[in-house]
């Protein structure tokens, strides 16, 4: 019997020996961290946007890899226009930014790159990036929202960031250009319970927006424009709202993914 | 004893290397006992279709291919046909299980056959033979065509690719999107010159299937190449490794694709109605008799002899079977669940037989619009559906309607206060759905004067009308707090065992499923000629493409009970979409629309007046990417004894449902791109 134990011991320390069952996992865990801004380059001020898919999304590829490398997983600016990501892997990486300006990456219709504002950088510590960008359009209130029975009303001025001509000569070389893509579509007015508000966080009851078709807003740039919230908004809540506006043009290409460009959020008691 | 156990070890040891078994094993069959009989035939052909993509009771869109029938129902995948209470009723935006990897397994074994059964040709007559080749490129097509749908350009692997051999003869990179349906085209053109004109077998396909599936594969070419165009963004784009226009077609090529395609489809169509082979099922149909067209609508869906049917998908009882009487029955026959499939108000505006307002929603007040007037009254919920159209009837359950045998009661709430009854609701917008029944003064005041159930059994609330006890939800709901009573005011009759003396279960139900009918063939003729009308293009056979259009919407409409067209289709957008909205009518319920709506590009916000097939302002019913559907609510009203109904959006487990133009071609897997240097994603992702 003590012969068997033996023999089963000394077979089973074979299979014990085989693998690395006592190795220590050492490879390092992802501790770098990128922080970044994008601002517009004509005022420095940042770009306001959403956090969300529909808001300026930043993709890492990690090019130290290898080749064949997949994006790491999109994630999104700020509402204020930063972005940060604490759990990277040390290496060399791209960086790019879409949202509502022109794109950095601009490719005519063949793929060949016509220009390329994206940053190659070796991310270690914490490594810091700006991205200095042409927004679409810039988005303000004019003087506080008033409120009367629960209805938000406020004043929004929407007015180019980059210039008609300058838009055309970044954007026709890329192909299939056509005149309605400066075209400016539609006011949106979110209204939340949550300071993020945005297009994501938005209270579907009150949020409202004005869509213009065609090129009918060409004259409006500049103006100021009421927005009125939706519903009733119950008295006594404190609720914030900002307002949006985007262009008939989606970025990246093709995406059909029209970003907004936002105003600042406020605050706003309902009495 | 020693000795026994160290020569025991030393012999197990030994033992494993020392034995070449270099000797055909007589347990594997190989190609000279499958591809030279009959018999062997139909085994290789049996594992080629339990593998294809059929859209039928086992599959769900949220989950992808997968065979399996669990929570079987029909139309819940945001096409607004029908809802359901769980996480699988959300918008067609991607599959659970990608349709990827199991498509190359199929298209390997379509491949080989390609390869290899030539090499014994000899052992069939030369139309057997033609045949079984005919049903591999009938696969390959298939196959192809339900990863084009998906995806855009796919790899094209058209040959039997032997493993290891050079990374080079290993990777396919994808297609263009254009390539991958011309290799649909071609593979479809090869399958109806070879398969014999009636199946040789039950379940085998024919000439006239493949012709069938073919104009439906072109239509959805045609449209794709065609509507890309009205997304904002030009939906198209090369794949980042190579180059390749993996989406969507080039600017100067989508016209002509599209024309193609189309003439394509109109001439496939076409070939099948002109061979008269399949007719639509009127077995019971008589004319201007109500109940016989409505009858005549629900048994041609369990008429396995019926001939409208092309290709069928077959059950048999224990050996196959699925379980859609089991999730998508009514409450009372919950077994184990219920009320799968609930269809929207939003659907049954389709058909005729309703009042409306002037905005063309469905009237249940005497005002303009249901903020307006007083609810009107009905003797019995039915009344309210008495003019409704017979196939209507043939799809839907209406409240108070019979199945199986049974009254099918449906009531959201008893109402006792004064009549006339202005609407529960001063706001029935989009933005106000969540505000509901439960939350009205009229329910929650004491006393109160609107009576509705959290639950069934014990939950229910009671009145007491004219001294008896009356339940305030009926006996199948709705239930404000338990999804699995009725969602809408309405149930799906399509697909359910009608048989009174059938008990459903899980793995009871084997009712087969029509994969492809006549009825379908006539609207992809009707489709193609609009288009092609559309195009400027002449009529690909003679006959007057307007005319064919008009005699296939007609002949439909006849035989579900609806009005006839008072002239001929016209060559423009109301053309179409008369055709469309007959579609969406047609081919509710059967996996079809959510295909319909992702060709037509009307599911994103900016295209989606176009939802429905006709012309609805999208924004009554969605906010940006979101949308939502309506339900019809049926109370009763104890002053008069009578019932009134109130629209609304879904009050029970409301739906919100979510698309973007990203999601008309879906991502590849993950792995499949990180793992090839030839694989690209979608470039708009």
């Amino acid at each position: 019997m003590k012969q068997l134990t033996f023999f089963i011991l000394l077979i089973s320390s074979f299979f014990l020996a085989s693998c690395s069952l006592f190795e220590l996992d050492n490879y390092d865990a992802p501790a770098e961290t990128l922080w970044g801004e994008v601002v517009d380059v004509a005022t420095g001020e940042r770009v306001l946007t959403d956090q969300g898919s529909e808001g300026i999304r930043v993709r890492l590829i990690e090019t130290s890899w290898g080749d064949n490398v997949v994006p790491n997983p999109d994630f999104f600016c700020m509402p204020d226009g930063t972005f940060q990501h604490t759990k990277l892997f040390k290496g060399r990486y791209n960086v790019q930014v879409d949202g509502p300006f022109i794109p950095l990456l601009r490719e005519d219709e063949r793929g060949v790159p016509l220009a390329d504002e994206t940053k190659d950088i070796d991310i270690e510590g914490v490594t810091k990036v700006r991205f200095e960008v042409q927004p679409f359009l810039k988005v303000e209130w004019v003087e506080e929202p008033r409120v009367s029975n629960g209805k938000i009303q406020a004043k929004v001025r929407v007015t180019r960031a980059v210039s008609e001509s300058e838009f055309r000569e970044k954007i026709e070389p890329m192909g299939g250009y056509s005149s309605s893509f400066q075209n400016m579509t539609d006011i949106q007015l979110f209204v939340s319970y949550s300071a993020t508000v945005g297009y994501r966080a938005r209270d579907e009851r009150w949020s409202s927006a004005i869509e213009y078709s065609g090129s009918s807003f060409n004259s409006l740039f500049g103006e100021a424009i009421t927005i009125e919230s939706n519903g009733t908004i119950p008295s006594g809540r404190i609720v914030f709202i900002r307002a949006a506006a985007r262009i008939n043009y989606d970025t990246p290409r093709g995406s059909g993914t029209r970003r907004w460009n936002y105003s600042e959020p406020i605050e706003v008691m309902v009495p | 004893m020693k000795k026994v156990y160290r020569l025991a070890l030393v012999i197990s040891v030994l033992s494993t290397s020392c034995v070449d078994l270099d000797i055909p094993p007589t347990n594997i069959i190989g190609d000279e006992d499958l591809l030279t009989n009959e018999s062997g035939m139909e085994v290789y052909l049996a594992r080629m279709y339990s593998h294809m993509p059929f859209e039928d009771f086992k599959y769900m869109a949220q989950w992808g291919v997968e065979f399996n029938s669990w929570l079987g129902a029909m139309g819940i995948e945001g096409t607004g046909e029908a809802l359901n209470r769980d996480g699988i009723s959300t918008a067609f935006t991607g599959e659970r299980t990608p349709y990827w990897s199991m498509a190359m397994t199929l298209l390997r074994d379509a491949n080989y056959l390609i390869e290899n059964l030539p090499l014994h040709e000899d052992a069939f007559p030369e139309s057997r033979y033609n045949h079984y080749l005919g049903e591999a490129y009938f696969v390959r097509a298939f196959v192809f065509s339900a990863m084009a749908r998906r995806f855009g350009g796919v790899p094209l692997v058209t040959r039997v690719i032997n493993y290891p051999a050079d990374p080079e003869a290993l990777e396919v990179p994808r297609a263009s999107e254009e390539e991958t349906w011309n290799q649909v085209l071609a593979d479809f053109d090869q399958a109806v010159e070879l398969l014999l004109p009636t199946s040789p077998k039950r379940g085998y396909a024919n000439r006239y299937v493949a012709l069938a599936f073919k104009s439906e594969a072109m239509l959805y070419a045609g449209s794709v190449a065609k509507y890309n165009e009205t997304v904002p963004g030009r939906l198209t784009g090369l794949g980042e490794k190579t180059g390749v226009r993996v989406i969507g077609f080039a600017e100067n090529s989508w016209r002509a694709a599209s024309i193609k395609y189309f003439r394509e489809a109109y001439n496939a169509a076409q070939e099948i109605i002109k061979s008269r082979n399949y007719s639509l099922y009127k077995k019971r149909w008589v004319a201007n008799d109500r109940e016989a067209q409505y009858q005549n609508m629900v048994d041609m869906f369990s008429d396995l002899e019926s001939p409208e049917n092309i290709y069928v998908k077959e059950y048999s009882f224990p050996v196959a079977t699925h379980g859609y009487d089991a999730y998508s029955a009514p409450f009372i026959f919950k077994a184990p669940l219920a009320s799968g499939t609930c269809p929207t108000l939003d659907f049954l505006e389709l058909f005729e037989g309703f009042d409306r307002y002037p905005d063309g929603t469905i009237k249940v007040t005497t005002g303009n619009s249901n903020t307006q007037g007083q609810y009107l009254l009905y003797d019995t919920p039915l009344d309210f559906f008495k003019d409704a159209e017979p196939r209507l009837r043939a799809y839907v359950i209406f409240p108070g309607d019979r199945f199986k045998g049974t009254d099918i009661e449906i009531r959201a709430g008893v109402y006792t206060g004064a009549e006339p009854i202005q609407p529960l609701f001063n706001d029935y917008s989009y933005q106000a759905a969540e505000t509901r029944y439960q939350h009205l003064n009229a329910y929650r005041a004491n006393p109160k004067t609107l009576y509705l159930s959290p639950r069934e059994g014990s939950s229910q609330e009671v009145v007491t009308y004219n001294g008896t006890q009356m339940t305030a939800a009926g006996a199948n709901g709705p239930f404000f707090d338990n999804g699995e009573g009725c969602l809408t005011g309405l149930y799906g009759r399509k697909w359910l065992n009608p048989d009174p003396s059938f008990e459903a279960g899980e793995g009871r139900s084997d009712q087969h499923f029509v994969l492809m009918r006549y009825a379908e063939v006539l609207l992809n003729a009707a489709e193609a000629a609009v288009e092609l009308a559309l195009a400027g293009e002449p009529s690909p056979d003679g006959a007057d493409l307007m005319q064919v259009a008009t005699q296939a919407i007609n002949d439909i409409r006849e035989r579900a009970g609806a009005s006839l067209l008072s002239g001929a289709i016209t060559p423009d957008e109301n053309g179409r979409n008369i055709v469309r909205k007959e579609r969406r009518k047609e081919l509710a319920l059967e996996h079809k629309s959510k295909w319909d709506i992702r060709r037509w590009r009307v599911q994103h916000y900016e295209g989606r007046d176009g939802f429905w097939g006709e012309y609805r302002n999208k924004d009554a019913f969605s906010n940006n990417t979101r949308y939502r559907f309506r339900g019809l609510y049926p109370f009763f009203s104890t002053e008069s004894g009578k019932y009134f109904f109130d629209a609304r959006f879904q009050w029970v487990s409301l739906k919100t449902f979510e698309y973007n133009i990203v999601d008309y071609y879906f991502a590849i897997p993950g792995g499949e791109v990180s793992k090839s240097p030839v694989i690209d994603q979608q470039p708009n992702r």
